[in-house]
């Protein structure tokens, strides 16, 4: 068994020279947007008026930019790695939140919050629409993780039906039967809405805006995107263990079905900490975990790492231009799909993105 | 008396209301290689499969007395390796990590690998003849490379039972030779026992030390080509194979060894 005496532990155990370098790539660029983020926008604000100490330059930078910055920053990495874990966990390079569920149980939950919970938005000096205050945060948020616990539940109900084939499909199909579920419930509650402003508001939601952010509603959200992200940092290898067939992963001592279980629950607890805040935003999911691993050509540890940080180089990207591209303030959704569709289809010609 | 090492007793499973197997019963020795030998659908992987308790099953399985179907997980993926007959790695991943994930049973949920093991980790891919290509990525390897790949990687886990199905199919001519070789220098002076299903029963005769032939998923003989005769096999062959001749001959330095012919039969399309 001993032909050769193998080499010094060679450099494979680090990462490669290659993935540090994309790494330390994207870093940079990302660096640069967060700056461009933070000195874009109606008001104008340049180092010297911040360093010189005017008092409303200082609260737009602090109260406007540095949230919203911080939030396409943290958002865009939350968007990325967790749609990293649903393309893996679930074998299907095109899987995104919504295969089980998540993003429509959260749209719902926010037209439910917009149209019973927050009475008050619309009669005060609220400046046109925005994506809702705290309670519509909290409902969506709830909806998303709702929407999910009912997804699994009946995933594990079907077991030994759907579980027969190499791939267990049982938690997919529940996803689509929630999916639809919840986007039955989202129409009904549109239908109820008063068209002039619940309706705008839901609609406004279900496209997307880093606009309605505010420091006060970032810490609840930060705890649990942080505590969510670490721990899919952490069982990265796990997970990667889910991604071989069932019975393999289980003759390699992985518990299936709990591991699932976990890595979903936070990947979802993820998704919806950044989407309560921000609506709906689309193809950052999918599009931000392929571009790093078209770079990578791998999957391993930094591929994750860097699938967030191109996740927040395109909401960062897609925010600016938000902000920018027309006179009033457009829907971050806007630039991520038209970003994102060219990609997919680039992606569906190229074969399962695969070198 | 001891407690035998490993005994399958009265075994019968299916999927589904599907009977596939039928009072499977045989048991294994540590040390030996044996193979499961049988046409297409009789049944040999299923029986992998129930092994590794991925099927329900009537019948005991013991291992070192221990009933598999009792084992926990953990305890299960920690005693018996397992290879499918196509592994389902689909993501890219460099060879040595695909290697690594053999010491998952051993590794605690959030632990990672330690140098020591990335260095048995790449003296198992040299073992196999991957010398040099641990950082080359999985997916763009031929099929016969995964194959070794894989192997090394049960080379890592180091297990007591090793269930192999069909784990030769795509290696060439040396390669089927080198793999049943590894076999061989893990199982010999260690605990542990091989299962594995063979299409070639040539590879079989000459390395394995028990034959189980199935047909229709019932187990028709046991043979043991150091000890039963030229005849008795070639009985049991012709049950599975068709008429076949089994000869001895001797290579090339004098060393007896077995050969399987199939009997040519004229019209097989007319």
């Amino acid at each position: 068994m001993r032909k050769n005496d193998p080499q010094p532990p060679v450099s494979c155990s680090d990462y490669s020279l290659w993935e540090k370098r994309m790494l330390t790539a994207t870093f940079l660029i990302t660096v640069t947007l967060s700056l461009l983020s933070l000195s874009i926008g109606k008001y104008p604000l340049t180092p010297a008026l911040l360093l010189g100490g005017d008092p409303q330059a200082v609260r737009v930078f602090l109260t406007l930019r540095v949230p919203r910055t911080c939030m396409a920053l943290l958002g865009g990495f939350g968007l990325g790695i967790a749609g990293n874990v649903f393309q893996t966990v679930f074998h299907n390079p095109l899987a995104s939140p919504d295969i089980i569920g998540v993003s429509s149980g959260a749209s719902a939950g926010a037209a439910f919050g917009i149209l019973f919970l927050s009475p008050g938005i619309f009669s005060g000096s609220s400046p046109g629409l925005s994506s809702g205050g705290l309670p519509v945060t909290l409902s969506a948020f709830c909806g998303g993780l709702l929407a999910v616990i009912l997804t699994l539940a009946l995933g594990s109900l079907s077991r030994g039906r759907f579980s027969a084939g190499k791939r267990d499909a049982s938690i997919v199909l529940a996803g689509i039967a929630v999916h639809s579920l919840a986007q039955t419930l989202l129409m009904t509650l549109k239908l109820l809405a008063d068209p002039e402003k619940e309706l705008a508001s839901i609609e406004y939601w279900l496209m997307g805006s880093l606009g309605g952010i505010s420091l006060y509603r970032l810490p609840a959200s930060l705890i649990i995107g942080v505590f969510s992200a670490l721990g899919i940092c952490l069982l990265h290898r796990q997970i990667l263990l889910l991604s071989l067939d069932e019975s393999e992963s289980r003759m390699l001592g992985v518990s299936v079905g709990k591991l699932r279980l976990t890595v979903l629950l936070l990947a979802t607890l993820l998704t919806a900490a950044v989407i309560s805040n921000t609506g709906l935003i689309s193809f950052i999911g999918l599009l931000a975990p392929h571009t790093a691993r078209l770079l990578t050509r791998s999957s391993r540890f930094p591929t994750l790492l860097l699938g967030g940080l191109w996740g927040s180089l395109l909401l960062l990207a897609a925010d600016i231009l938000a902000r920018s591209a027309g006179s009033g303030e457009l829907p971050v959704s806007i630039f991520t799909s038209l970003l994102g569709a060219p990609f997919l289809i680039w992606l569906v010609i190229k074969g399962k993105g695969e070198p | 008396m001891t407690t035998p090492f490993f005994i399958t007793d009265d075994l019968t499973t299916g999927y589904g209301k599907k009977t596939i197997l039928n009072n499977i019963s045989f048991s294994l020795e540590p040390g030996t290689i044996t193979a499961l030998l049988g046409a297409n659908g009789s049944g040999k992987s299923t029986l992998l499969k129930a092994l590794c308790c991925q099927l329900p099953y009537q019948g005991r399985c013991l291992l070192k007395g221990q009933p598999l179907d009792a084992m926990s997980p953990r305890k299960l993926a920690g005693a018996l390796s397992y290879i499918p007959q196509q592994s389902g790695v689909t993501l890219s991943l460099p060879l040595i990590d695909v290697v690594l994930m053999g010491f998952n049973p051993r590794l605690k949920l959030l632990e990672r690998p330690s140098s020591r093991q990335k260095t048995e980790a790449l003296r198992a891919l040299a073992a196999v003849g991957l010398a040099g290509k641990e950082a080359e990525d999985y997916l763009t390897l031929s099929e016969g490379q995964k194959q070794l790949c894989i192997l090394a990687r049960i080379i890592v886990e180091n297990t007591t039972l090793l269930l192999l199905d069909e784990p030769d199919s795509a290696l060439d001519f040396h390669n089927r030779y080198q793999m049943m070789q590894i076999l061989q220098e893990m199982i010999l002076h260690q605990e542990k026992a091989a299962l594995i299903c063979l299409h070639d029963p040539v590879l079989a005769l000459d390395l394995c030390h028990q034959l189980l032939l199935l047909k229709d998923g019932r187990c028709i003989a046991s043979l043991h080509p150091g000890s039963d005769s030229l005849k008795q096999m070639q009985e049991a062959f012709s049950e599975i194979y068709g008429p076949v001749s089994l000869l001895r001959c001797m290579d090339r330095h004098g060393k007896p060894r077995l050969v399987l012919l199939s009997d040519l039969q004229k019209g097989a399309l007319s």
